[in-house]
């Protein structure tokens, strides 16, 4: 097997390279922004087998960041048979300051000029044989972002490379550190694949990896640059630098002949409107608006087009389930139904995160996305965020709805592991599209007037929670937290193509679906199950039983004397009347037009010759049977939405609830409240379902919000708590799975369910004792909530960060 | 002629469109690091392209590359200015 590594620096189009080389069967992480982990894949190209590694972009091979930490100890420890460098052709000078790092490690190495497009675009004229010459390289041209053209040529190159072996590797004159290298070098008794000299280079650098590798002490090291300094007067670092851009500048300036002095200037001219003082932030505005508009709102819209081909799945899925008999539901149908609604509530996302997904690829391949950082760095910087968090943010739903998930999935890119953490943490407290049903029917029901105004505090308020949060964690359990100095290269502007971007938005939407859905599942089953037993008291279900069948008796007694008696004249008869009556009922409420309606009916009467004509009078007498048959599906639901309030009721997360109540009591919450938090946890959407289920008395013609209103039991004051309480709620287990992922740790992931949840109760409780106290109205609650917040805020942003720029001299 | 010695520069100090030489670089560890291999090396120019619109960061040209940083990490770049 041949190992090949793939190193490159930043914005070099590795990945692209790397999709390309490894096709789409790959197990990649691919998350937007930097990988930090490496990524690997195995090909078979001429019989023999390629293992391909993804090492993360870096710009030299120092010891200080993760990612180059990670390039480095898998070049040294893994015995890799050929490097391929990829190297932008635009900026070549600066990236043959890795190539020759990568030289010198002494292996075979493959260079892939990538870009070559822009480089033509700027007219830079390289002599390939020549740079080949110099380097004693083979170089493949390419442009990524056409697909697959050079796969052949560069595995062949990789094959070819895998067969020489490198008697002298490629040497840097670095004038007067020569002797001290060689000095070192004798130093060295250790057998490796990699040149000594490269050894020695990087231990006058005192890489402490190198350091610990060749077994020489750091005061050794310490020794000999203190003589360089004493003696020639040189930083030994800088030096170094210095010698490597030199000699690329030489290389560069022997091969590539430049027609243009400047710089891309179409990057210039766009810089300076974007970049503009003044019209940077209404770009800026108008970039997050328009993702917020096409992605949320349009793919909001587009699930009206997608849902039914769900709802439809549904229906299929129901039709193969036993149906029930009357009040009697079989719990398999009970189980499957549950499972299905969980599933298809995450698919209806869908075309939201592919929208969202291939947007961000935009952003990330025209380049905007550093920029964004650039712009707003200065206020996220005031409360230990980044400007690289702005994203993730705006993806949570730093307006009216978005999703936790691409959100925390976006921090991959923040290079700073404190800001990223505080990230991650604040993101979930943004309005997820699933708290809006939630807000809408509150709001419905006890704030008609005010509601514009109610949305306007609830929207905006969680910015400033989010600040706080971020301020506070950044300022206290993060505080030791690694930073990273702000230093970001901005790329030139690149046009996306639409097959990368296609490529990498179905890429992420199909991790979302795997690594999402299977957890979602298995929580499913636990909140079924909690919700399910111990159940109904035998007791109570007879009293139900025999509701059911007065109900019954009053329908045989209606269809006596009807010609159609000899239909409905037993108990199953009945049963698969009523079925077939909501069975009709609800695929009628998804078919629109006449003719669908006629063939629908045609369909039903062609599979129930006997009961459809009664579902569907044509005489009177059927008519007759049809409305008993409506009365006796209404009573049959209202029993059944009964026994399920029972079955809530007596569940263990009913009893749960019940043991909350003591405290939450001062929030205003009562059990029933705190189940429809509690199975919230699933999926937002599931708080909306259950507080409906459980308010909806059977008297159907009154909507959610009004039966909440009229109930008697709650004020505008618990309908503020409640909402004040979702504000803060902690995100769905969805978010929690990417929290884990991305934070790698189930101590956060913790952190992240329990400190909101924490803070929601405590808030809702402070603020709702204060209501009562004060007799505020629910508008003025949540006023004064606002007010706070926003005044926290600014108070907060007035105290410097401790470490806010990065500190000098930091060393482990 | 004299202004190299009477005055010393930073990255920080330097106006929208001024150019300059890298002629030290005060940081340490990681930092010093991080900006030598992205080009911020003694005797190359350097070029002040804009503030970001609150100020900080700021953006500038090295090595025909375009590169933001803040303006507490450009205080420790020492400059002389061209013209």
């Amino acid at each position: 097997m041949l190992k090949v590594a793939l190193a490159g620096q930043p914005n070099c189009g590795k990945s692209t390279i790397f999709n390309m080389l490894s096709g789409v069967n790959q197990h990649v992480a691919n998350y937007p922004g930097v990988t930090v982990d490496k990524k690997s894949a195995t090909l078979k190209f001429q019989g023999e087998q390629f293992e391909i590694v993804d090492l993360p972009g870096t710009y030299s091979f120092s010891t200080y960041s993760l990612e180059e930490m990670v390039a480095k100890t898998f070049l040294l420890d893994e015995g890799t048979d050929v490097i391929v460098n990829v190297v932008d052709a635009s900026s070549l000078r600066r990236n043959l300051y890795l190539t020759f790092q990568l030289l010198e490690l002494g292996k075979p190495l493959v260079m892939i000029l990538n870009m070559m497009d822009i480089a033509e675009r700027r007219e830079l004229e390289i002599d390939i044989d020549r740079l080949s010459k110099m380097l004693n390289v083979t170089i493949v041209e390419t442009v990524g972002t056409k697909r697959g053209g050079k796969k052949r040529e560069i595995l062949e190159a990789i094959a070819q490379a895998g067969k020489i072996s490198i008697s002298e590797p490629f040497k840097i004159d670095y004038m007067e550190f020569e002797t001290f290298i060689l000095e070192i070098e004798q130093m060295i008794e250790f057998d490796s694949t990699i040149s000594k000299r490269w050894l020695a280079i990087k231990a006058l650098e005192a890489d402490k990896v190198i350091l610990e590798k060749v077994n020489i002490c750091k005061e050794t090291i310490k020794d000999v640059t203190s003589n360089i300094h004493t003696k020639l007067d040189l930083d030994v670092d800088q030096t170094f630098a210095r010698i490597r851009y030199d000699s690329a500048d030489v290389v560069y300036h022997k091969c590539v002949k430049e027609k243009k002095q400047n710089l891309d200037t179409l990057t210039a001219k766009i810089d300076r409107v974007v970049l503009n003082k003044w019209l940077a932030f209404p770009v800026l505005g108008l970039v997050i608006y328009l993702i917020y508009q096409l992605s949320i709102v349009w793919g909001y819209k587009l699930t009206n087009y997608t849902w039914p081909l769900l709802a439809a799945l549904k229906n299929g899925i129901v039709a193969l389930l036993p149906p029930p008999e009357l009040t009697n539901v079989p719990i398999i149908t009970d189980f499957s139904i549950w499972m299905v609604n969980s599933a298809i509530a995450l698919l209806n996302y869908i075309p939201i995160f592919f929208i969202l997904f291939a947007l961000i690829a935009v952003l990330e391949d025209v380049g905007y996305m550093p920029r964004m950082a650039f712009i707003l760095d200065r206020v996220f910087r005031k409360f230990g965020l980044h400007g690289q968090s702005t994203l993730p943010l705006v993806l949570g739903g730093a307006f009216v709805g978005g999703c936790a998930v691409p959100g925390v999935m976006a921090t991959k890119g923040i290079a700073d592991d404190r800001a990223r953490l505080a990230t991650i943490l604040t993101v979930p407290y943004m309005n997820c599209l699933a708290k809006v049903p939630f807000y809408t029917l509150l709001l419905g029901a006890f704030f008609k007037e005010q509601m514009a105004l109610m949305m306007f505090f609830i929207s905006t308020v969680t910015l400033f929670i989010a600040l706080i949060i971020a301020k506070l964690a950044t300022s206290t359990v993060l505080k030791n937290r690694e930073t990273a100095p702000f230093i970001m290269e901005l790329p030139t502007y690149h046009l996306p193509t639409l097959s990368g971007v296609l490529f990498r938005a179905s890429q992420r939407v199909w991790l979302y679906v795997k690594k999402v859905m299977t957890i979602v599942l298995a929580v499913a089953v636990v909140l079924f199950v909690l919700l399910q037993y111990p159940g109904v008291s035998d007791e109570k279900m007879t009293d139900f039983s025999q509701q059911m069948d007065s109900a019954l008796e009053k329908f045989d007694k209606t269809v006596k004397d009807n010609l159609h008696y000899q239909h409905v004249d037993q108990i199953a008869e009945v049963s698969n009347l009523v079925n077939l009556y909501d069975n009709y009922k609800n695929q009628r409420m998804l078919t629109k037009t006449k003719s669908a309606v006629a063939s629908l009916d045609a369909e039903f009467l062609a599979k129930n010759p006997e009961l459809f004509p009664l579902v569907r009078p044509q005489d009177k007498d059927a008519r007759e049977v049809s409305k008993a048959a409506r009365r006796l599906s209404k009573t049959n639901k209202r029993l059944q939405i009964a026994i399920k309030n029972e079955k809530i009721t007596n569940s263990f997360l009913g009893m749960f609830g019940r043991a909350l109540e003591p405290v939450t009591q001062y929030a205003g919450f009562d059990w029933r409240i705190n189940v429809a938090f509690l199975s919230s946890f699933a999926a937002r959407e599931s708080a909306v379902a259950t507080l409906g289920s459980i308010y909806e008395k059977g008297k159907s013609n009154l909507s959610a919000e009004e039966s909440l209103a009229q109930d008697g039991a709650y004020t505008p004051i618990h309908a503020a708590a409640m909402l004040l309480f979702m504000i803060l709620t902690p995100p769905c287990i969805a978010t929690m799975v990417v929290v884990k992922l991305q934070t790698n740790s189930y101590r956060w992931m913790l952190f992240a369910i329990f400190f909101p949840t924490t803070l929601g109760v405590v808030l809702s409780i402070l603020f709702f004792s204060m209501a009562v106290q004060f007799s505020w109205s629910g508008l003025e609650l949540m006023r004064n909530f606002y007010l706070s917040a926003a005044t926290l805020a600014l108070i907060l942003s007035l105290f410097k960060t401790k470490q806010s720029g990065w500190q000098v001299g930091k060393s482990q | 002629m004299t202004q190299t010695t009477a005055s010393t520069l930073y990255l920080s100090d330097l106006i929208q469109n001024q150019r300059g030489i890298i002629q030290s670089c005060n940081a340490e560890g990681m930092l010093k690091q991080k900006l030598l291999s992205m080009g911020f090396i003694p005797g190359t120019e350097i070029m002040m392209l804009r503030n970001a619109p609150l100020r900080d960061p700021i953006e500038v040209k090295v090595h025909n590359c375009l590169i933001t940083i803040r303006r507490s990490e450009a205080a420790l770049l020492r400059i002389e200015a061209i013209c």
